[in-house]
């Protein structure tokens, strides 16, 4: 047996929960979606925030917890 | 009838006991024809279209809403067989979900069997490039040969043999992680059902130091699982010496083996 994802889940980066969740091409439904664009737009802001040493470090051990 | 925004976690075939969790709270579900759709009431203000994009760049709002979904569907998951949706799919009115399931209904059942007893798992292989160099005398047998030339070389002809081998070394470097990439896939593969391939993420988003040679997905059915993770470790054992790496997750609700392709 194996564990389960949720049970490591507060150990998941959120760029994996992002790989995943996001520009799966799932399903394209929906009256309300989440755009190709803004998936370009979700991994700039990932991108900045992670040009920044410190919120990195937090990402690295898996504390995905980000300051505002 | 229900009232507000519905957000969608994921259709499964069977109706799971929602009470066993304190995570499943709030949810509700909607059933059609033998599908059971997860959703939950969702506020305007939180994910009418304008309001999701402006919470889209708040990624304290991203993270913690993305992690309740996929905590959700993966425990959903352990009771039935499920179609995870993507973050952020939300329908305006009860009538605009049942119009979906009707549209796509034989397309949705068909994929509930396809996925049945199976599950996701994903595997990112990535390479040190300084590391990598180091062994390459081990890994290359052109460049083991050229550096024994060198070796018994006058330090003017061993000079240029040096300019040539570090053109080798690249080249060399290239076929290399290639075909590690491509064989440790295709052992991955002969236990899965299906696969998928996922765009190369850049440093500056891994934040890791080595380049990403390999982010891909399998499907496969979960009594193979501990194979699955068996191989994956032997293989990750074999090549971490030579400067390569592999991480993998899983398993995770079949998210990137359900595209429904969209009616025109």
């Amino acid at each position: 047996m194996h564990d389960n994802v949720i049970d490591r889940s507060k150990d998941l980066t959120i760029l994996e929960l992002l790989d995943r969740v996001l520009n799966k091409g799932v399903i394209l439904t929906g009256d309300i979606v989440i755009s190709v664009a803004d998936v370009d737009l979700i991994y700039l802001g990932v991108k900045l925030m992670l040009s920044s040493v410190e919120t990195m470090e937090q990402l690295k051990s898996g504390q995905a917890i980000i300051k505002k | 009838m229900i009232n507000g925004l519905i957000y969608v976690y994921c259709i499964s075939n069977s109706h799971p006991e929602l009470s066993r969790n304190t995570l499943f709270k709030g949810l509700q579900q909607i059933s059609f024809r033998g599908l059971n759709v997860v959703i939950r009431m969702v506020s305007e203000s939180e994910f009418s279209e304008d309001n999701l994009k402006r919470n889209l760049t708040d990624l304290a709002w991203l993270d913690s809403y993305a992690r309740e979904h996929i905590r959700i569907i993966s425990l959903l998951m352990e009771d039935c067989t499920v179609i995870p949706f993507n973050f952020g799919t939300i329908y305006n009115s009860q009538d605009s979900l049942l119009r979906f399931l009707e549209d796509y209904y034989d397309s949705l059942i068909e994929k509930i069997e396809y996925i049945s007893g199976k599950e996701e798992w994903g595997i990112k292989m990535y390479f040190n490039h300084t590391m990598l160099i180091e062994q390459i005398d081990e890994l290359s047998m052109e460049a083991a040969d050229l550096e024994k030339q060198i070796m018994a070389s006058s330090p003017g002809k061993a000079f240029l043999l040096r300019r040539k081998k570090s053109e080798l070394i690249e080249s060399e470097m290239n076929r290399l992680t290639k075909s590690y990439g491509q064989d440790y896939f295709n052992q991955l593969k002969k236990i899965s059902e299906a696969t998928m391939l996922n765009n190369l993420l850049p440093k500056e988003l891994t934040g890791r130091d080595d380049t990403m040679i390999l982010n891909a997905s399998f499907l496969l059915y979960k009594d193979k699982a501990s194979d699955f993770t068996a191989t994956l470790n032997f293989l990750r054992e074999k090549c971490v010496g030579f400067g390569f790496d592999i991480e993998f997750t899983g398993p995770w609700p079949p998210f990137s083996f359900i595209s429904i392709k969209e009616k025109v």
